[in-house]
């Protein structure tokens, strides 16, 4: 079994986060079929998308996922790209929220 | 029942991440302000023509029109719009452009949100808090115009921008001036006004710039100049309009160096000063007619503001006159009197071609002459008829000129009597008779006293 990672929220945001963590979902989605087109002008945005407001939320991994999948569309560096895209699917798939300061 | 508590402001947030369009305003209500979103560049820009937001949050990076394009375009229609610039990229070029397109802040995100509200808090709360109360103070008025001419001020009291006040003689562009400063993080520091037209071009050169001691006749002493000694705070340059050519070529250095280098010196000296200046004059036609340097008239016309003549503001006469009937009556200690409505009306619906000195002074005429509670129109109609005042006699202009020339020699003697008699061609005894003359005291120019 993987291990749980526990991520504190400011209270404030409890309402935002589900669909924030829903629309990061997604983008793993749309990066693994966006990478088999070589779409990388979009996957860049997408990666510049995370890396704002990842950290905002609460989740500075997401910002250093997107941060690394940003700078690999740029390079076309498809190996790179699928390599966050994993690190991705993998975080959204152990984090849990707690709230609190 | 729990009272609503007024929004701090209204801030426009442009981004086309949903996400952090959500993330901000959710932090923004969270601080009390009130958000407004676009996800485009268009969007915000049609979001502007509706509504007029405290502020701009921008993101750089867009896709259909990037937050450089959006910020140029805001400040095409209004230069006075705090913007903060967000941008997923640490870019130093960015930055810099960013800051010459007039943005307040550039943050790189992530952002943390105590980060975030400090930056808002910084370039919106003076407005809100400071700068509505320093105006209120100052000035008196509820007309429309001059609600749209503050609304401007306040902006303006925010940053360092220079300012250029256009406006007929006696509208209180000085007043205005002072309350720019007083609204603005400056005003702990000194607000020095000079009439650039009433004190003679040698002497002025050396009142704004300083001097070395020996660098003329006269200068027995070092002397800092109203430059340095405005330095942190505000220079207002009153009648702008009426400095010499000579002098012109001068202060726009300063203006673009930031430095001033005192006559005689061969140093100069970092200064850090809002300019302020103003004129009755038109700039432009002194320009078109080679008495005004063009390159100079850009240098300070960058946020002009237009003090309204009197006439154009009747419904701040009311206000205005039960204002300085108070003032006289607490002046002289008596009871205070009132204007009979029709008094009021006929008033209001002066020319008043002397602005608010001339109203000053028919309320001083009213309540001086008419020994009764409520004065009435017939009184109100002589002040008037007996008040062309808004051209000075040929005496009192004289006296004022005279008055000037003395605060500036004792400013540059720095209050020495014996160095401002030599520099003005005069003995110290006729010296003293003339400071008497008109109530001016050497000891207040000594050591940085404090200063007319």
């Amino acid at each position: 079994m993987t291990d749980r990672i526990n991520v504190t929220i400011d209270p404030d945001l409890a309402d935002l986060v589900p669909g924030f963590l829903n629309n990061r979902r997604r983008d793993v989605e749309k990066l693994r079929v966006l990478l088999g087109a070589d779409g990388f002008a979009d996957i860049r945005l997408i990666g510049h998308s995370m890396k704002g407001a990842g950290g905002g939320y609460g989740f500075d991994p997401i910002t250093d996922i997107g941060a690394a999948i940003e700078n690999a569309a740029l390079a076309q560096d498809a190996s790179v790209i699928r390599e966050g895209i994993e690190r991705l699917a993998d975080y959204l798939a152990r984090v849990d929220v707690v709230l609190g300061e | 029942m729990e009272t609503p508590k007024a929004s701090a402001g209204t801030v426009l947030i442009v981004d086309d991440d949903q996400d952090m369009l959500n993330l901000l305003s959710t932090w923004l209500t969270g601080a009390g302000f009130t958000p407004l979103l676009a996800n485009s560049g268009g969007d915000a820009l049609r979001q502007l023509a509706i509504s007029r937001p405290d502020m701009v949050v921008t993101d750089l990076f867009m896709e259909e029109m990037d937050g450089m394009t959006l910020v140029t375009r805001i400040h095409d229609e209004n230069p006075l719009t705090p913007v903060i610039m967000l941008s997923g990229q640490a870019r130093i070029p960015d930055a810099v452009k960013a800051t010459h397109l007039g943005t307040s802040a550039f943050l790189t995100k992530p952002i943390a949100k105590q980060v975030f509200l400090d930056e808002i808090h910084t370039h919106i709360r003076p407005r809100r808090r400071d700068a509505a109360g320093a105006f209120e103070r100052s000035l008196i008025y509820r007309s429309d115009v001059m609600v749209e001419l503050l609304e401007q001020a306040e902006l303006v009291a925010l940053g360092d921008v220079t300012v250029f006040i256009n406006g007929e003689t006696g509208t209180g562009k000085e007043v205005l001036a002072r309350a720019i400063h007083d609204a603005s993080r400056r005003r702990a520091h000194p607000f020095i006004g000079v009439n650039c037209g009433a004190i003679p071009e040698q002497l002025l050169e050396s009142e704004l710039f300083g001097h070395e001691k020996g660098s003329f006749t006269g200068a027995t002493n070092r002397h800092d100049g109203l430059f340095l000694a405005a330095d942190s705070g505000t220079l207002f340059l009153d009648e702008i309009g009426d400095m010499p050519l000579g002098l012109q070529v001068k202060l726009l250095r300063v203006l673009q160096d930031f430095e001033v280098r005192p006559v005689g010196s061969i140093k100069s000296v970092p200064v850090n000063v809002r300019i302020i200046s103003a004129t009755h004059n038109d700039l432009e036609a002194l320009v078109e007619k080679g008495e005004f340097r063009e390159d100079l008239y850009y240098r300070l016309n960058v946020v002009p503001l237009k003090m309204p003549r009197l006439a154009e503001r009747p419904d701040d006469i009311p206000l205005l006159l039960e204002h300085f009937l108070a003032q006289n009556a607490a002046r002289s200690s008596t009871a205070k009197k009132r204007f009979a409505p029709d008094a009021i009306a006929y008033l209001a619906a002066a020319s008043w071609p002397g602005n608010i000195r001339q109203l000053i002074n028919a309320v001083e005429l009213c309540t001086t002459l008419y020994t009764g509670d409520i004065i009435p129109l017939a009184m109100a109609q002589r002040a008037l008829r007996q008040q062309p005042v808004h051209i000075k006699t040929l005496k009192d202009a004289k006296a004022d000129f005279e008055r000037n020339y003395l605060i500036s020699v004792l400013r540059i003697s720095e209050g020495n009597v014996a160095n401002a008699a030599r520099l003005a061609g005069r003995n110290r005894t006729e010296f003293y008779k003339l400071l008497n003359q008109y109530d001016l005291d050497a000891a207040s120019y000594r050591d940085g006293a404090a200063q007319e």
